[in-house]
């Protein structure tokens, strides 16, 4: 078995993946610029007859959407952020000090992650309802934290047990506090790990469905993926379906950036050249 | 610029192992002390207790006359090279020496700017200073580390093994930099290294360690000439001492290979022992053919069948295996473990004169001087015959 015949068999391996997995966004795109009124009828194709920008009308002129949308980036960027903060302090000592109780809480936080949402919606919608933070952005906030957390301290503490031990312990000699050798020396050399965990926290926030739903019920609180299944599109005889596509070829858009932008961030390799070996 | 003091240094571990055994050490303002031991021996232990990334478990750390114990790292004003350098990749050259500049705040850019420049005039970086250490080589890190050490005002310079990941000829380089950056500005410096060229030519003087405890504190001539113990012996020079098991009988010393009568003042160090320890090193031995004869009187020549011979150039070895009783081997066996050295069979070591034409497989002519033998009693490993060894070297 010479070297072409294998790599022709990954190519063609790799295209039929390549399609599989991007068939769906192909679709979703491809419903998005059809006519919500002909696009089931008789001679419908793959893709639209006419590209038409209508249903991109439809979603922006609609308030549900607008205001869904600004619901999901701002709960996004909060849990995010706080995320983020919260992990790196964690994960710092987790990785550099021994505390007792360490890995009771690694467990705790590990068994968090793996607890079924579905089984926490009801007593959460009692328990929000009583303290008032229903139908709010710090109502969806707290619980997401609670389920990106674990992940993020994960993450991070991974991050920071590869940067070795003497870059502080250099830092403290040459007149550092811990908190300056924290700030200057391990925070940019931990950097793809801040940027893995907040992209790995954005998108959790940003397409949870279940919480979404059952802890919001005005456009108050509600995020994008909740809002799109009250989706009507333009009216009542119309299928709502390529205005809802279009919905989600919007909301797709923002990852799609955030991981063109940062993928390169997401690599380690910055420490080269500290240490040796 | 201080001196540094430990009086009765004790660190112990949670399971109560004790990695620095009461060492007391004085290391005056401006000296080169070398701390040397085989690996485990506790010396970078020590080195960390004085720059305070350890806690001391009892004793006292005194620097300049201060107690610092409690004091953390940042507050102690030393300067530390790290074995693999610690360099902050994600900073230039420039950026990473001017670090501990920046930290203080009390110094303005153009200040800090002249510093570093001067720092790396000193250490010839002018040129990298705008790069970063990844694309540096390792004796271009090394100098970094060291840069990033001068540029402060330390009291003192602690060296924590720097050269172990270098090539041998840069080492060598290296070395000779330290010791000329060291004499120029004259600041204390404590250098750890498991290397005992290094610890001779470098130091004012040199502390060798074994298992936490200080087996000597000495000028490098000195633990050569008169080594206090065992240890100390076959640690320092290279080749190693050559150990030979022996026995006192009647101012008779036996070795397997010769008898002879010992001087007197070498049979009153002895005194009753029966069974003892003699060390004698590579070079104090000769090929007789080669000496005349003013030389070769009151020495002690005996046969010897040479087993292999290594020509290095300037000098030679020669093997001479020898047949050694069961416990006396065993003893020895376990001191060759600590010193890391791997003797799997009982044979002499002799450093011959390159124009000597003894050859593989061959019976020779060997000449040592007795008074050039150290005796080590066999149990404790102590070397009785110091004190002579002091009148020896002065007459010879």
């Amino acid at each position: 078995m010479d070297g072409r015949k294998t790599s022709n068999w990954w190519t063609v391996w790799g295209v039929v993946i390549l399609l599989w997995a991007a068939f769906p966004l192909v679709w979703m795109l491809s419903l998005a610029f059809k006519d919500p009124a002909t696009f089931r009828s008789g001679e419908a194709s793959f893709f639209p007859a006419e590209w038409t920008w209508t249903n991109f009308e439809t979603v922006f002129s609609d308030d549900l959407f607008t205001s869904a949308l600004r619901n999901s980036f701002g709960i996004a960027v909060i849990a995010t952020a706080i995320s983020v903060v919260i992990a790196m302090f964690a994960a710092y000592a987790i990785a550099r000090l021994d505390f007792r109780g360490k890995k009771l809480l690694l467990s705790m936080a590990l068994g968090i992650a793996m607890f079924p949402q579905a089984a926490l919606v009801g007593p959460l919608f009692n328990m929000w309802r009583g303290l008032g933070i229903y139908d709010t952005w710090i109502g969806l906030i707290i619980p997401y934290l609670t389920f990106a957390l674990p992940l993020s301290i994960w993450t991070m503490s991974a991050f920071f047990r590869q940067i070795p031990w003497e870059m502080e312990q250099a830092a403290q000699v040459d007149g550092a506090t811990a908190w300056q050798a924290f700030r200057k020396v391990i925070v940019p050399l931990a950097a793809p790990g801040v940027f893995t965990t907040g992209i790995l926290t954005f998108f959790f926030c940003w397409n949870e469905f279940l919480l979404a739903i059952s802890l919001t019920s005005t456009d108050q609180a509600r995020t994008v993926p909740a809002a799109l299944s009250f989706f009507t599109g333009a009216s009542q005889f119309e299928s709502p379906v390529t205005a809802v596509m279009a919905a989600s070829v919007v909301v797709t858009i923002p990852v799609v950036i955030l991981v063109l932008v940062f993928q390169r961030r997401i690599v380690a390799g910055l420490t080269a050249g500290a240490v040796k070996g | 610029m201080a001196e540094i003091i430990m009086k009765n240094v004790v660190k112990k571990y949670g399971d109560g192992f004790p990695a620095v055994n009461d060492v007391s050490l004085e290391i005056a303002d401006g000296e080169f002390m070398i701390l040397v031991g085989p690996s485990g021996c506790g010396k970078s232990t020590l080195l960390r207790m004085i720059v305070g990334l350890e806690d001391i478990t009892s004793g006292d750390m005194l620097i300049g006359g201060e107690r610092v114990n409690d004091k953390a790292p940042r507050d102690r004003n030393l300067a530390m090279v790290f074995q693999n350098y610690a360099l902050y990749p994600h900073l230039s050259v420039f950026e990473n020496i001017a670090f501990p500049l920046r930290l203080r705040k009390k110094l303005s850019e153009e200040e800090i700017r002249a510093k570093v420049e001067a720092a790396a005039e000193t250490l010839e970086l002018t040129e990298h200073l705008d790069r970063k250490p990844s694309n540096l080589s390792g004796g271009q890190r090394q100098r970094v580390a060291m840069g990033r050490a001068i540029v402060r005002d330390a009291d003192a310079f602690l060296f924590d093994e720097p050269l172990s990941n270098l090539d041998a000829k840069l080492r060598g380089q290296m070395r000779t930099e330290i010791l000329r950056m060291q004499r120029r500005l004259g600041i204390t410096t404590v250098y750890v290294t498991h290397d005992q060229t290094e610890a001779m030519t470098l130091g004012d003087r040199v502390a060798l360690l074994r298992k936490g405890a200080i087996q000597q504190v000495a000028t490098p001539r000195e633990l050569y000439e008169r080594p206090t113990n065992m240890f100390v012996a076959g640690f320092i020079g290279s080749p190693p001492m050559n150990f030979v098991p022996a026995e006192c009988v009647d101012g008779q010393l036996k070795l397997p290979f010769v008898s002879f009568d010992l001087p007197p003042e070498m049979r009153e160090a002895v005194g009753d022992r029966h069974h003892v320890m003699v060390g004698i090193r590579p070079e104090r031995f000769e090929d007789a053919s080669v000496l005349d004869e003013s030389h070769s009187s009151g020495g002690v020549t005996f046969a010897a069948d040479v087993e292999v011979i290594e020509w290095l150039g300037n000098e030679q070895y020669a093997y001479i295996p020898y047949d050694a009783s069961e416990e006396m081997t065993a003893s020895l066996n376990e001191l060759e473990k600590e010193l890391d050295s791997e003797r799997m069979r009982s044979q002499l070591v002799v450093a011959l004169d390159p124009a000597s034409a003894i050859t593989d497989r061959s019976k020779a002519e060997i000449w040592f001087d007795p008074r050039h033998l150290h005796i080590f009693d066999a149990e404790s490993g102590d070397n009785l015959t110091n004190a002579i060894a002091a009148a020896t070297t002065a007459a010879t």
